[in-house]
């Protein structure tokens, strides 16, 4: 087949469509997992009692909450303490969100591009979309709370930096299953780094006028797989026994669809 | 009734599985196991669901009055349950296993899978 372009040019042109200024960015390649474990703790470093898992009657964080929020969130707790706290991710149909998407079981890939950084999370699937092309967030009247809000960052040598907005907050997303919550107005700068080979930390600086009295830092990590790890299909709907009812209760069924539990609220099923 | 054929495990497969029973990281609320109790049964497998968002083993096992009622065992995903060296036949229809649960609070046929030893000796779990 006949060149249509001389080599030279075609390889001019390649030259031209690169960045202005070429970067090298950091080896982020690779499965990870999130090494603050199994107990669904967002914020690991205020949690009470220390190694709680979330949920569990008596567990609970202490970020700087306003009154408000902390009202929210004891009535939060007193609900999960209960088993009626609806976890939404359990309903198989919404994602986790931000900043939640940094605390899940199962393993990440993060995806690094000079234009953006994706995080994809295996469960969920949750994918966050980190522009770092130099692009600004929209102003407001051109963005809407959603569940994994608006990413726009850039790189300070090898830390990825970045700022969110527009998360949907309480109305559809808490932070864990203790029922910690923050509120649609949150802005969070994170900042995340390898900080030794095959361990990846996120560092989130939290400010929200109405849940929060002072910026919250959270760090996690996240520690690298063997190679040759795989990522698999995370379908939440293929099998999911456990619905949830109106008053937050979790229904354990059969394999007929039947529900097993014996005592169930008087409610609705949704 | 003990079956052929049991799942091998060797013994760096077995400390990685001592990590990962039950619901670590479940996708709903474990509030409806009751974890201060914990069952230990010999049953027979019905049917090995693996599925997300949870694995599930259906066993049969004998009540008190020699009646057979099927169970529900649920336990973690089948990805990261994979990565832990569990395996989409790990239990097989018509395998004897004994098997450790914490039950319902309500006492429905139904639990929080804790660990299994199959007739070749081989465990899962936390056994």
């Amino acid at each position: 087949m006949a060149l249509r372009f001389p080599a030279a040019m075609i390889i001019g042109h390649m030259a031209l469509a690169l960045p202005a200024v070429a970067q090298a960015l950091p080896d982020w390649s690779g499965v990870w997992e999130r090494l603050e474990g199994n107990g669904g703790i967002f914020d690991p470093s205020t949690v009470k009692p220390k190694d709680g898992r979330a949920g569990d009657p008596g567990v609970r964080q202490y970020p700087p909450l306003t009154d408000a929020w902390e009202k929210k969130y004891q009535a939060n707790l007193a609900l999960a303490a209960r088993d009626r706290l609806p976890d939404p991710i359990s309903r198989c149909g919404t994602p986790a969100g931000f900043p939640r998407l940094l605390a899940l079981p199962d393993v990440y890939e993060f995806i690094v591009r000079p234009e953006q950084t994706w995080i994809i999370t295996e469960n969920g699937p949750n994918i966050a979309r980190i522009y770092t092309d130099g692009r600004e967030h929209p102003p407001p009247a051109e963005r809407w709370p959603t569940f994994t809000g608006d990413s726009v960052g850039h790189w300070e040598g090898d830390t990825l930096v970045f700022t969110t907005v527009s998360m949907v907050g309480e109305k559809h997303t808490i932070l864990d299953r203790s029922g910690l919550t923050l509120s649609d107005q949150a802005t969070i700068e994170t900042r995340m780094f390898k900080t030794e080979e095959g361990l990846l930390r996120a560092e989130l600086t939290i400010e929200d006028p109405l849940a929060l009295t002072k910026p919250w830092k959270v760090t996690r990590h996240f520690r690298k797989l063997p190679e040759g790890t795989r990522v698999y299909d995370y379908a939440c709907a293929e099998n999911n026994r456990n619905p949830i009812t109106a008053t937050g209760q979790t229904l354990t069924l059969d394999t007929e669809g039947r529900v097993i539990d014996i005592d169930i609220d008087e409610a609705p099923q949704q | 009734m003990i079956t052929a054929g049991k799942t091998k495990l060797t013994m760096s497969l077995l400390a990685g599985l001592l990590a990962c029973s039950g619901l670590a990281g479940a996708h709903h609320s474990n509030a409806m196991f009751d974890k201060a109790v914990v069952r230990e049964v010999t049953a027979t497998v019905r049917e090995f669901q693996w599925t997300n968002p949870h694995i599930w083993i259906q066993v049969l096992v004998k009540n008190e009055h020699g009646v057979e009622e099927e169970w529900s065992i649920e336990g973690g995903g089948p990805n990261t349950l994979f990565r832990k060296g569990w395996r989409p036949n790990t239990f097989k229809p018509g395998d004897v296993v004994e098997i450790k649960f914490n039950p319902m609070h309500d006492g429905s046929l139904a639990g929080l899978f804790i660990g299994a030893r199959f007739a070749d000796g081989t465990t899962l779990g936390n056994w």
